[in-house]
């Protein structure tokens, strides 16, 4: 079990490392570097002027240099400066990941509290009504495009009846008001974002739990229980989908990454003021800077997330040994 | 009459059936799956035949009309006053004659105001039906001609147009043709790839196996539109050797299938290398070992046959997918550059368009889904066919 544990922390941190250097030399690769920017906003800069600043931030050297540098300087805890906002990336960094992070949280919960009891009743009656109901939604909702349905829903909830703002993440100027106020604001602006980004985690979920239940439910302790006339919600709850809840685990674990990926472009469309927004603006915005670190950062944390998941996956269920 | 039919039918079940038959009969049981498969295949003839409805309907994905923009579906847009003036212009010049026998009995008649020279660029400048109904008046063959002039410059738009007066039906046809093309390149492509490292990986094992694994499980576990944004946002000129490969009109386009295509091979890879695992130590692998066949003959003649159900349901899937990914990065502005329309990039503005005309927000959104609730149950219903356990007699 230790063994196992170090060797996933050890996989997580050179998959850290190998990305963060790929898209080190990636981001290299975009249109326009920092001094080709100010070459271009400054008509009198001269060719020895261009040399120079190339010196000076290190542009001449090697990608795998320049990584090395970029490193060291992150590992003493600076993350330096946003070119765009003109403030450095950790006041930038902090807010934008917690305000992601409560958006993918919301989006999960909220997909599996409204997919696990549908799936449990769909699986209870295949081939019933509202099994294949539930079957043709679940098939919508892996395929609707998250960003288009959370432009529809714009339309609907924004724009026709106004019910919910289009967009943002709290009402500006409320920063004096009470605590139950600020979350009761930002709960009320993520209510559409939260919709648009858990259609296609429900989807999934739905037809994950039914397939995990139908095959709990076809387990021959299932037969014994209902014969020595337990009630039904004992044999449901307690033997069938305590058995079901184990393979689902292990795709709300790997959703992690999915939701985070959706989180990205429902952040866009809603101008959700989330790590994703900050990830996407600051590399339309030639801010490498932010977009290395933001980029990094986050990722790392969901492999983190994915990691830690892993390792409680396996005390969940007793049957596995990491041998 | 039912004596005969209940003979033909236990005939029938007892004569032998191929295995192709089975999945294929199983294959119609699904009934979402045979509507998916339907839908597909329409839409994959529009977009294949997408000129053929240019040369048909004369409507063109690039014609602008900025006199008619955010038209509603089901109207009509008329060529602005200008363009309609010059049209008149060649065409008295064209047709010296029949111009000024038209501008006589135009003038007799006194349907309109005005010299005898300015009458036709008078009437040009009514509105279309307007005009039209004025020249009918004029029972000659010489107005025949004209109307036919009139005719072009009314255009029927089924969807409407766009923020520029484009047509938005012929778009989303030729957006079916980018889309849909992206996306089945990317499985297959994908698909080939998935196989090559699955194969090698599960038919050698040993380190290959662990490495190629390894590379698999970390790219499965990112989340892949960060990531795609990344590689989508390099500039292609600053690879010359690539640029010099794929640079040029269409470059957009082959950048999205690369970058897609080095996201979307794990799936397959997975699969393959499960079912070479036990495949390799079946009899008939041994028996074209022991009779000397090489490594690539025994993968490629006797472990792909034998993998390539279950990688055709997951290409099928793999296809919606794609277009999903595809959708969404060109949405962002990062994939399909415009003018080229797909239908990722003509929901690049959605947002801000939805107050001039809302259907230019929704229809392509609607192809898309559509497109990929086609693919996936036709995925679905393939897996269904040809998964032995399922078989029902």
């Amino acid at each position: 079990m230790l063994t196992y544990i170090l060797r996933r922390i050890i996989q997580t941190l050179v998959v850290i490392i190998l990305l963060s250097y790929v898209i080190f030399t990636i981001m290299a690769l975009m249109p326009g570097d920092p001094v080709e920017l100010m070459i271009s906003s400054n008509p009198k800069i001269t060719p020895e002027d261009v040399i120079r600043l190339r010196e000076f931030y290190g542009l001449d050297q090697p990608a795998w240099k320049r990584y090395g540098n970029w490193v060291s300087t992150l590992a003493q805890g600076d993350l330096g400066y946003s070119r765009t906002y003109r403030v450095p990336v950790t006041d930038l960094l902090g807010p934008r990941l917690w305000n992601t992070f409560v958006l993918s949280m919301a989006a999960m919960v909220f997909s599996l509290v409204v997919a696990i009891p549908l799936g449990i009743m769909s699986a209870l009656k295949p081939g019933g009504k509202l099994d294949s109901f539930l079957n043709f939604f679940s098939f919508a909702g892996i395929s609707i495009p998250s960003f288009w349905l959370g432009i529809m829903l714009i339309i609907i909830f924004a724009v026709k009846l106004g019910w919910f703002p289009a967009g943002g993440t709290q009402t500006i100027g409320l920063e004096g008001a009470s605590i139950w106020a600020r979350i009761f604001d930002s709960t009320y602006f993520l209510v559409l974002p939260v919709l648009s980004l858990s259609i296609q985690g429900i989807g999934r979920f739905v037809r994950f739990t039914r397939s995990a239940m139908m095959e709990a439910l076809r387990n021959d302790f299932i037969r014994t229980a209902k014969a020595k006339g337990l009630p039904r919600s004992a044999v449901l709850w307690k033997h069938a989908f305590r058995n079901a809840l184990i393979p689902l685990i292990t795709v709300v674990a790997l959703s992690i990454s999915s939701v985070f990926s959706g989180a990205i472009l429902t952040e866009t469309v809603f101008s959700y003021q989330g790590v994703g927004k900050l990830v996407f603006d600051s590399i339309i915005a030639n801010d490498f800077n932010v977009a290395m670190v933001s980029f990094v950062i986050s990722i790392s944390m969901v492999l983190i997330m994915n990691l830690v998941a892993d390792i409680l996956y396996g005390f969940a269920d007793p049957r596995i040994s990491y041998s | 009459m039912n004596e005969v039919k209940k003979q033909n039918e236990i005939q029938r079940s007892e004569t032998a059936q191929s295995m192709k038959v089975i999945v294929f009969r199983q294959f119609l049981e699904h009934k979402m799956a045979v509507v998916g498969a339907i839908v597909i295949l329409l839409l994959l003839t529009a977009a294949i035949g997408a000129p053929v409805i240019t040369a048909v309907t004369g409507l063109d994905p690039d014609r602008q009309n900025v006199s008619a923009r955010y038209l509603l579906p089901f109207e009509n847009a008329m060529a602005p006053a200008d363009i309609r003036e010059t049209e008149i212009e060649h065409w008295i010049a064209e047709h010296p004659d029949q111009a000024s026998a038209l501008q006589k009995s135009i003038v007799e008649k006194e349907l309109v105001q005005g010299g005898e020279e300015d009458v036709l660029y008078e009437l040009a400048a009514l509105d279309p039906t307007e005009a039209k109904q004025l020249l009918a008046a004029v029972q000659t063959p010489e107005a025949f001609e004209l109307k036919k002039v009139f005719d072009t410059w009314s255009t029927f738009h089924l969807f409407g147009t766009d923020e520029i007066g484009r047509d938005v039906f012929i778009r989303l046809i030729y957006g079916a043709r980018v889309s849909m093309g992206v996306g089945i390149l990317v499985a297959l492509a994908s698909g080939l790839i998935g196989f090559l490292i699955g194969a090698v990986a599960g038919f050698y094992g040993g380190v290959i196996d662990t490495a190629l694994m390894r590379v698999t499980d970390a790219l499965i576990s990112l989340p892949l539109i960060p990531v795609l944004i990344v590689f989508a946002a390099i500039d292609l000129q600053k690879i010359p050797w690539l640029y010099g490969l794929i640079g040029g009109a269409n470059e957009s386009i082959f950048k999205m299938v690369i970058i897609l295509c080095l996201f979307s091979w794990m799936t397959v890879a997975r699969l393959v290398r499960g079912s070479i695992l036990s495949l390799r130590e079946r009899e008939f692998v041994l028996a074209a070992k022991t009779l000397g066949a090489r490594d690539r003959t025994i993968i490629v003649r006797h472990l792909f046959p034998n993998v390539i159900a279950p990688m055709l349901v997951s290409i099928t899937l793999g296809v919606g997918e794609s277009i999903l990914f595809e959708a969404a990065l060109s949405f962002l502005g990062l994939g399909i550059m415009p003018p080229t329309p797909s239908w990722g990039n003509m929901l690049n503005n959605a947002q801000e368009v939805i107050y001039n005309n809302i259907w230019l927000a929704i229809l392509p959104g609607v192809m898309i889904l559509l497109t990929v609730v086609s693919f996936n149950f036709l995925g679905d219903g393939l897996q269904d066919a040809m998964d032995p356990k399922s078989i029902r007699r």
